[in-house]
């Protein structure tokens, strides 16, 4: 197995480790949130809002790794 | 593995500088999409020597039509009277940074801030929104037309430029309320043991530079993800043509819905983005206006 394969090899268990961690973190935080909002109808709205501020975190964190991902297939 | 030259250009967007002879490998075209690189060839004008790239040209155009929106929508308030149409909508968003955003997380100095996080909004959004339109190019040196369109913030060296704007208004924020010597001690929690101060100051001081780092690398990073997904969805039909034209022609719908679904979801994706930014920027604002929670 040379250098290059081995980097399509790294990306690619990079992109699926890096998509487990951040479903892990949106699944746990949809989770909350819905308890939340099934206990509190009335803060639905408050939920709701930091629910997508605390998505985005996730997400951004989980675009790092991503990004690592592709660096390794596209500048090889 | 041989792909047709003409269906890689058609999904790249046949532009002016179309990848050369035999830059067949799907990684490069995709690479060469995302990238920034030259629209037109050198303008000269007199002394001044110009090659204006993608994102510069759609940079510009985002900021342009930015100002063209604040303009129209302070036109429609001319007549004393309550606002209609574009006006209406741009007062919708501008109360809620102001009151959702600034207020809320800045505290009574978030009308100051309200400016700044309004641009920041505004930008994102168009320069998102700017980048799921395709514009007509024509380049007369080479006698190409294509269809171009850019995020310009899908370059990190743009979201490095609203990142360290941010900053600056972080450390703004805290010197005019404190000055700069109270701001600086500010930066450590007060009544901390002598012996955690070594290792709280660098702490302290480096989270001061990850904040704004963190916003440059999620917004470059949500651009340039939600673009590269939509040209390896649309490589599909070529990749597919390649091994046989049956295969590519019975992709071509299901290529399409795909593209459709996360262009869709980009266009959320451009809401979600800027709110998040300008929310960001303006929560760090007030931990530097209140260090002390």
């Amino acid at each position: 197995m040379n250098a290059q394969a081995l980097a399509y090899f790294a990306a690619g268990i990079g992109a699926g480790l890096t998509i487990i961690g951040g479903a892990a973190g949106i699944g746990r935080l949809a989770a909350a949130a819905m308890e939340g909002i099934a206990r509190q109808p009335n803060a639905a709205g408050d939920i709701r809002g930091a629910m997508i501020v605390a998505a985005g975190l996730i997400e951004g964190v989980t675009f790092f790794a991503l990004i690592v991902a592709m660096l390794l297939v596209l500048l090889k | 593995m041989r792909t047709p030259l003409w269906l890689l250009a058609a999904v790249e967007g046949a532009a002016p500088q179309a990848p050369a002879k035999g830059e067949t490998n799907p990684a490069e075209v995709l690479l060469h999409h995302v990238t920034d690189r030259a629209l037109f060839r050198h303008l000269d004008w007199g002394r001044l020597h110009f090659e204006p790239t993608k994102h510069l040209v759609f940079f510009v155009i985002a900021a342009g039509v930015v100002l063209l929106l604040a303009r129209l929508a302070r036109r429609s308030y001319r007549e004393g009277g309550v606002p209609t149409g574009l006006g209406a909508v741009v007062e919708t968003l501008v109360l809620f940074i102001r009151d959702e955003i600034a207020e809320k997380n800045i505290g009574h100095d978030g009308r100051v801030f309200t400016p700044l996080l309004c641009s920041f909004f505004f930008f994102i959004l168009i320069a998102a929104l700017l980048g799921l339109m395709p514009f007509p190019v024509y380049d007369p040196s080479t006698g190409h037309f294509g269809l171009v369109s850019a995020t310009s913030t899908g370059n990190i060296a743009v979201t490095l430029g609203l990142a360290f704007v941010s900053f600056l208004a972080m450390q703004y924020a805290g010197i005019r309320k404190y000055g700069v010597i109270g701001h600086f001690r500010g930066i450590v929690p007060p009544g901390l043991p002598v012996w955690l101060l070594p290792i709280m100051i660098p702490v302290e001081i480096l989270g001061m530079f990850t904040k704004p780092f963190a916003l440059m690398v999620r917004l470059f990073a949500n651009m340039l993800a939600g673009h590269m997904v939509i040209t390896v969805l649309l490589m599909l039909i070529p990749l597919m043509a390649a091994i046989r034209a049956a295969f590519g022609v019975a992709v071509i719908p299901v290529s399409l819905a795909l593209a459709l679904f996360i262009m869709l979801l980009e266009l959320l994706v451009a809401l979600i983005q800027a709110y998040i930014f300008t929310l960001l920027t303006a929560i760090f604002i007030g931990m530097f206006a209140h260090p002390a929670h």
